[in-house]
């Protein structure tokens, strides 16, 4: 039996903790010793442990399809989990409703784009083979704003302008006839979107390959599993335990 | 060699939940609660074995370990799959949930398979015992992609296509896993016989 200090000083009451917790531990090794294999799993298990330590470049087993937007196009790229381009491999794209859009199959270099069809959300799937199959959601914030319809609506209101004023017309050849050149809307708007392009475009890769799917796993999922496993052969061990002992 | 969500119909889906259901309940019957360290290191072995990859042409394919958990657990192979196929899905996104069924019995079922096919030859001489232990683990891969084939056969076109594809991919797992399971085997004979099956402890 276990022999505690009696009087409950902070001092007494830590060291009566300690010793109690040193009479569970001696109960465990005790029970432990119970399993004949002990020594042997105990080898496996460091094994195990040096050889996840080890595995660095380690692949894992799954598809992932990763599709981003840019302009008028949707790109793909289609990779197994690890790295590993997947090539020639078919690609569905369906819309909101289930209905098929279009198909068509990854290149050499697991790409493939395709002009956007409709600006609404798209699902598209890929059938890497041998039941491997991911799929990839395309949003309705994926897609830009539509530039076209405000420098139409800038158009339509110069024409609107020089329409509604005949009497001036005459000052107005006036001054055609005296203008600076100057730039058009539409001049405008392609010098624009041309310095947003050179701008953005490193931007855009990499937040791409920030979203793209994390593709192997990490360690700290590894030694998740394995301590859930182990937990439950704990668990399991314990109600044995338990049950032997009625 | 997992299936992921998505590709197999409901009532494949169903019949293998229902099978998996089965094994693990007969695995955890004959279950030897003075064992579980055993099967739960095996089944951590087998929740790590496919980060293991092999590059083969076009497609990668990893190490299943499947002969081994058979050989040295029986029908706890059952149960020891079915935990690391669910935190190999939850974790690394291996395999569907909905999928886990159909995946436990196609890795499970040729591990406890092989156990009732080898179990006595483990126990012979030397070289038997090498030959029989690269059986099972070349056989329970095999029959694993066989599987495979069986449970895609009513999404793919083919199952004469889609199983020769898988077996012919999984080729080079299978000769690996042999070698694997042989020095494996060969080993525990020499420094812990008990854990072998058949031996009582």
């Amino acid at each position: 039996m276990l022999r505690l200090y009696r009087t409950k000083t902070p001092m007494n009451i830590f060291l009566n903790g300690e010793l109690i917790f040193r009479a569970f531990l001696t109960k465990g090794i005790n029970k432990m010793t119970k399993f004949r294999s002990k020594k042997m799993s105990l080898r496996i298990f460091y094994t195990l442990l040096f050889s996840i330590v080890f595995i660095g470049h380690a692949y894992a087993h799954k598809v992932i399809v990763f599709a981003w937007v840019e302009g008028n196009t949707v790109y793909t790229e289609s990779k197994f989990s690890g790295g590993k381009k997947v090539k020639n491999a078919p690609i569905e794209v369906f819309d909101a409703h289930g209905k098929k859009l279009l198909d068509g199959q990854t290149d050499e270099s697991g790409k493939f784009s395709f002009k956007v069809p409709q600006k609404n959300e798209m699902k598209i799937v890929l059938l890497a083979g041998m039941g491997h199959r991911g799929e990839w959601t395309i949003t309705r914030d994926d897609f830009g704003e539509e530039i076209e319809e405000n420098i139409k609506n800038m158009d339509s209101k110069n024409n609107m302008s020089t329409q509604t004023s005949p009497m001036i017309e005459s000052k107005a050849v006036h001054k055609e006839k005296n203008a600076i050149p100057c730039l058009t809307s539409e001049e405008i708007q392609m010098i624009v979107e041309k310095t947003l392009e050179k701008q953005m475009n490193p931007l855009l890769t990499k937040l791409n390959k920030l979203l793209a799917p994390n593709t192997s796993p990490d360690v700290s999922d590894i030694f998740a599993g394995i301590g859930y496993i182990l937990g439950l052969m704990g668990i399991g061990a314990y109600f044995n335990y338990r049950r032997k002992k009625e | 060699m997992h299936i992921s969500e998505g590709i197999l119909s409901g009532p494949v889906l169903f019949t293998g939940g229902a099978l998996a259901a089965a094994g693990t309940a007969i695995g955890l019957k004959r279950l030897d609660y003075d064992r579980i360290a055993n099967v739960s290191i095996l089944s951590s072995a087998f929740f790590v074995a496919s980060l293991i990859h092999v590059n083969v042409g076009p497609s990668s394919v990893h190490l299943i370990l499947n002969g081994i958990v058979g050989i040295l657990l029986g029908w706890a192979a059952f149960p020891a799959i079915l935990v690391a196929l669910t935190l190999q899905s939850v974790f690394f996104q291996f395999g569907g949930i909905t999928a886990l069924g159909v995946n436990t019995v196609i890795m499970a079922l040729p591990a406890v398979l092989c156990y009732y096919l080898f179990r006595p030859l483990i126990k012979q001489n030397h070289l038997i015992a090498m030959i029989a232990s690269f059986l099972t683990g070349f056989l329970s891969v095999f029959f694993a992609s066989i599987l495979l084939g069986v449970s895609l056969v009513f999404t793919e076109e083919n199952f004469w296509e889609v199983s020769m594809l898988v077996i012919m991919a999984n080729f080079p797992v299978m000769l690996i896993e042999g070698i694997l399971t042989a020095f494996c085997i060969a080993f525990l004979k020499k420094v812990h016989p008990t854990i072998l099956p058949g031996h009582i402890s």
